[in-house]
């Protein structure tokens, strides 16, 4: 099975794990780190990036706590953090061109590398497998489609 | 039976332009800790200037600020840097952010629209367009950022009594003496002031707010929590270095937007020079100036409006060594910053 699906017009890659209350998604790297990015399904939601800003290398973030923040709309809002860790590093590219996001969500616009502090422990947090992830993010789309917030 | 649940209504009056801003701000806080949905307003009694959170600091002409005593305080929330003073009324809409629409473009329009029901009460035509502007025609007649402060959602905007374009455009910093006047041309084209009377548009704010949140207005004051954090955000907003705000990877090229789909941007490079003002993803106005243009900045600057800025980036690259170095440059906007 590819890596890729499209769930109900959105693309999303399976290799990786999902915190869909957040839309970022979570790939275990080299050395136990992850990095994280948004997902197109929040991205869609968020509207045009004009400015992200991410916490310096070496910051500690609780899950659920804001390891940076991003403005679209002129609306400026947190990026919540989907497990416990310290920030390895930052992606520099995306904030001078939050386009970046857009254009390769699951690549060049990664946001943070962490090194998480309980991976395992917090893992049951993130939805994960082929099944679960494609079911939850269509559950995910349908709910916003209910809700309008989403162009059908 | 229950009774509709309150949305307190707080009117600040006039305040200093340092507690214009933290008033609100700490009303934010308030709602976050379980505070009524807040509908709030104030005006400044003397000019200041704002920057959105995000936004760098050297984009504000801190000189002319100096010159004229106009403090500068950053925001917390969203947009770019302004200008206000006391011909504007300011209301904020503060709501817990669990009751807005998960998506923004949603979640603006749900909290802006009771605003246009108030412009109309007070005789304004004004629409929220397909960009999320507010406008009568296409100027735009208020200035408002949102954001979300703890749990939290709010949006401030404004009712603009009259409007002092000179101030509003010296205030950003240009590059060049052309961008300045082109920025100026700009501001004075696509934003306008609607005389009304501030109280008729404070009555018909409270009760479109409240008839479309379903809430019983209530006038409220400052609860302890809230007042506290005053103190805390009047130091904050004072420091030096919540003004400077973090480090941001510097721009590749100057930009700066006037409403929605209304930009301009300049960049410079050895000898070529681009100024270009978009409008509705096309070329407005465009001053071109390279050494090896020969003479043929003018008609080459006609050819250009119109067009998009790959059609100008196409059609400046056709045009021998200058027109690529030129090309180049007009590559650097980021209209993606023009929304």
């Amino acid at each position: 099975m590819s890596d890729e699906h499209n769930v109900r017009g959105f693309k999303v890659c399976l290799d990786r794990a999902y915190h869909l209350d957040f839309h970022l998604w979570v790939k275990v790297s080299e050395g136990g780190s992850v990095r994280i990015g948004m997902d197109p399904l929040g991205l869609d939601t968020a509207g045009t990036l004009s400015q992200l800003e991410f916490a310096d290398a070496g910051t500690i973030v609780a899950r659920g706590e804001p390891f940076g923040t991003l403005e679209a709309e002129k609306f400026v809002g947190p990026i919540r953090s989907p497990l416990s860790g310290a920030i390895v590093a930052a992606n520099a590219e995306v904030m001078s061109s939050p386009g970046i996001c857009e254009r390769d969500p699951y690549g060049d616009g990664w946001f943070v590398e962490l090194m998480p502090f309980d991976f395992e422990g917090e893992r049951d947090q993130l939805t994960e497998g082929t099944v679960t992830v494609v079911a939850a993010f269509a559950a995910k789309v349908d709910e916003y489609r209910r809700q309008g917030v989403l162009a059908e | 039976m229950t009774a509709p649940a309150p949305l307190r209504v707080i009117d600040f009056g006039d305040a200093a332009p340092l507690r214009s801003q933290t008033l609100w701000h700490a009303v934010a806080y308030g709602v976050s800790g379980g505070a009524a949905p807040t509908l709030s307003f104030v005006r400044p009694s003397d000019p200041y200037v704002s920057i959105g959170y995000h936004r760098r600091l050297d984009e504000v002409d801190l000189e002319t600020c100096a010159v004229n005593s106009w403090p500068v305080y950053r925001r917390m929330i969203g947009g770019g840097p302004v200008y206000l003073d006391s011909g504007q009324l300011f209301f904020q809409i503060t709501v817990p952010v669990k009751a807005v629409p998960a998506a923004r473009r949603s979640a603006l329009r749900w909290l802006l629209t009771p605003a246009i029901e108030a412009y109309h009460a007070a005789g304004i035509p004004a629409e929220l367009d397909e960009q999320l502007e507010i406008v009568v025609g296409d100027r735009k007649i208020c200035g408002y950022g949102a954001g979300q402060i703890g749990d939290a959602a709010i949006v401030a905007g404004n009712l603009i009594i009259d409007f002092d374009h000179h101030a509003a455009a010296s205030i950003l910093r240009a590059p060049t003496l052309t961008a300045r006047n082109e920025l100026a041309h700009l501001i004075r084209r696509y934003v306008a002031a609607t005389p009304a009377d501030p109280s008729a548009f404070k009555a018909a704010a409270i009760d479109a707010y409240a008839q479309a949140f379903g809430l019983t207005p209530r006038e409220g004051v400052l609860n302890p929590i809230e007042r506290d954090r005053l103190d805390e955000l009047d130091q904050r907003f004072l420091s030096q270095t919540w003004l400077e705000g973090r480090s941001r990877p510097d721009p590749v090229a100057w930009q700066a937007k006037i409403r929605a789909g209304v930009w301009m941007f300049a960049a410079t490079e050895r000898e070529a020079e681009v100024v270009v003002c978009v409008a509705n993803d096309r070329v407005l106005r465009a001053h071109l100036q390279h050494a090896g243009l020969n003479g043929s900045s003018t008609s080459l600057e006609a050819e250009l409006a119109g067009l998009t800025l790959a059609e100008a980036a196409s059609t400046l690259d056709r045009s021998g060594a200058a027109g690529r170095s030129l090309a180049n440059l007009i590559t650097r906007a980021d209209p993606g910053r023009s929304l």
